[in-house]
């Protein structure tokens, strides 16, 4: 079932389409990655779904509900993780959290205090709830503004950019929070992002889009197979022979052979890595080499995203 | 429309305006300036240069309305003076009060939400445009109301008992028309000048914009002010009546005009 789904959604300023003709669909419980570079339409999309903004032409659902009949309940169903942190820095962590927990409809103050103590809890906040946010580091307010995106406990997150601008050690402490989020409470997320290794850790699907239009969509492995970009099989062998390149050329499933390191590395394309791993490997065995190391290495998504840029800027 | 959400965004400002300075001092300084000082000047200004040569000119007095000229009769001239000015004449500047206090208040509403970049999680919520609207009015509107009351009962404290010894003990404020002036007139003034200012916050790209846009509300009613010294206007109860009616009047339409004006997309806009 389709929790969240767009049809040839457009939204045009001043003559620009931020987001042209977008048409895609988010399953329930599923991480989607929106990946493109800065300026790609990412942020717009997020604010479209989120009602921020209404759609020039198209449209799009959002848990059932259409973004232009039914903004309030949408509003209602969807935590926001906006491009800034947007915490109100003269409130405490609490007071933040509880502003947001009754603007979402929230009002058992219990409950609240119970929520709030949940989230911070997750996001290792607690001890600094009292503190004013403009004491917090980035990464803190960051994770305080995940913290209020759930607080209400919604069915849908919207997270524009949740590693943007933060530092490894930082980028991956939220990398990791928001791949458990997914795991709890079967929540829908989108999340859009220009990192590479944040679509590829936390989503099941990616759409990169460019300019406003998608380019192409599908699974993370989709997505390299559908760029062209070949899985290898990458051998390490004891001894190097210019006949052992010329034997996996003739196995069933190899495209191309690469040697490298003096004929001690080789590198074989297949698209079959599971099918043709056993017969390199028998192959090589059979005509005398010691083979030391294999393992199948999968194109990096990052390879894939900056063909598809590259080929689309031109 | 649900006054509690109204009153959350109303809490949610309070709190964070009241632990800003830069937001709080303008609340106190011009209400400490207007009731404090001025009739301190016009008390003590005549004590130090002497009395004799404070006659009240012969034009102005030709201008007063007749039951102030009652009033003033039998007076000496200093006694004239002093009673025309802190019973009359200050009377409007209570009316400017709550404008210039509310007006860092007000400016910063929504468009202190876009320098701070908070306002797209505001927003994104499922507060209503109009609670939205009537909690940042709210915020401007209630201390800066409540600051004035203060100062008009600071400045009626200040009169008498600067005014004790020359009028021998008679109490000069508050008497009907300063109450119906600060109780009446003041409210709805102070709600159509901040809604105008709410409304401009949310249409400019940033706090100064605004603050520079709200400080010409302040001119029409510096136009009372010399509309009244010149002898065009008398504040009297049948003026203050109508300001009563003309600005909740005001007020009504200002915040239907706010609904009207009030588009998430374009601040959206205008903050990114």
């Amino acid at each position: 079932m389709l929790t969240i789904e767009t049809r040839a959604l457009t939204r045009r300023f001043n003559g620009f389409t931020a987001v042209d003709g977008l048409s895609f669909g988010v399953e329930e419980g599923e991480i989607f990655g929106l990946l493109g570079p800065n300026g790609a339409g990412k942020t717009t999309t997020l604010r479209l779904l989120s009602c921020l903004i209404s759609p020039t032409s198209g449209g799009a659902t959002v848990g059932g509900l259409d973004v232009l009949k039914d903004q309030s309940a949408i509003r209602k169903s969807i935590g926001i993780l906006t491009e800034s942190p947007s915490l109100y820095e003269r409130l405490t962590a609490v007071e933040n959290l509880e502003f947001f927990a009754r603007a979402y409809g929230m009002s058992d103050r219990g409950a609240i205090s119970q929520r709030i103590r949940e989230v911070l809890e997750f996001f290792q906040l607690w001890e600094r709830r009292q503190d004013k946010v403009a004491t917090f580091s980035k990464g803190m307010k960051q994770k305080l503004a995940l913290a209020r995106a759930l607080v209400h406990k919604p069915p849908i997150l919207l997270l524009d950019e949740p590693t943007s601008g933060l530092d490894p050690e930082a980028s991956k402490l939220i990398r990791d929070m928001v791949g458990r989020l997914g795991n709890l409470e079967s929540r829908t997320i989108i999340l859009s992002t220009h990192r590479l290794e944040d679509a590829e850790k936390l989503c099941r699907r990616v759409m990169i889009i460019d300019r406003g239009v998608s380019r192409v969509m599908g699974t993370v492995d989709d997505l390299r197979r559908k760029m062209g970009a070949v899985p290898r099989i990458e051998i390490t062998l004891a001894s190097a022979s210019p006949a052992y390149a010329g034997a996996l050329k003739r196995v069933e499933g190899v495209e191309g052979v690469e040697a490298a390191g003096g004929g001690l590395r080789l590198s074989v394309a297949t698209k079959d890595t599971d099918g043709t791993a056993p017969r390199v490997i028998a192959t090589l065995i059979g005509a005398g080499a010691a083979v030391r190391e294999a393992r199948i290495a999968l194109p990096s998504l990052e390879e894939a995203y900056l063909s598809l840029i590259k080929e689309a800027g031109q | 429309m649900r006054l509690e959400r109204a009153m959350l965004v109303y809490n949610k400002d309070w709190l964070e305006m009241k632990r800003n300075w830069q937001i709080v001092a303008p609340i106190l300084i011009v209400p400490l300036i207007m009731t404090v000082i001025l009739p301190l000047i016009l008390f003590l200004v005549p004590s130090i240069l002497g009395t004799s040569g404070f006659n009240v000119p012969q034009s102005l007095l030709d201008r007063l309305p007749p039951n102030l000229s009652q009033e003033i009769a039998g007076m000496g001239p200093l006694q004239s003076m002093i009673y025309i000015f802190a019973v009359y004449f200050f009377a409007p500047f209570f009316l400017i009060i709550p404008l210039m206090a509310s007006s860092v208040l007000a400016s910063d509403s929504f468009a202190g939400e876009k320098d701070r970049k908070t306002i797209e999680a505001l927003l994104a919520t499922p507060i209503e445009d109009s609670e939205m609207l009537l909690g940042k009015i709210l915020v401007s509107f209630i201390p800066s109301i409540l600051v004035t009351f203060l100062a008009f009962a600071a400045y009626a404290v200040v009169v008498n008992v600067a005014a004790f010894s020359l009028f021998d003990g008679r109490i000069l404020l508050p008497n009907l028309l300063w109450l119906i002036l600060i109780f009446g007139v003041t409210p709805c003034v102070a709600l159509a000048g901040i809604g105008v200012t709410v409304i401009v916050s949310t249409r400019v790209k940033g706090f100064r914009e605004a603050q520079q846009i709200s400080a010409l509300l302040v001119l029409p009613i510096l136009l009372l002010i010399f509309g009244e010294i010149a002898g065009a206007l008398f504040f009297g109860p049948t003026m203050l009546a109508l300001l009563i009616v003309v600005f909740a009047v005001v007020d009504v339409v200002v915040f239907w005009v706010g609904m009207k004006l009030f588009r998430r997309e374009e601040i959206i806009a205008k903050h990114s």
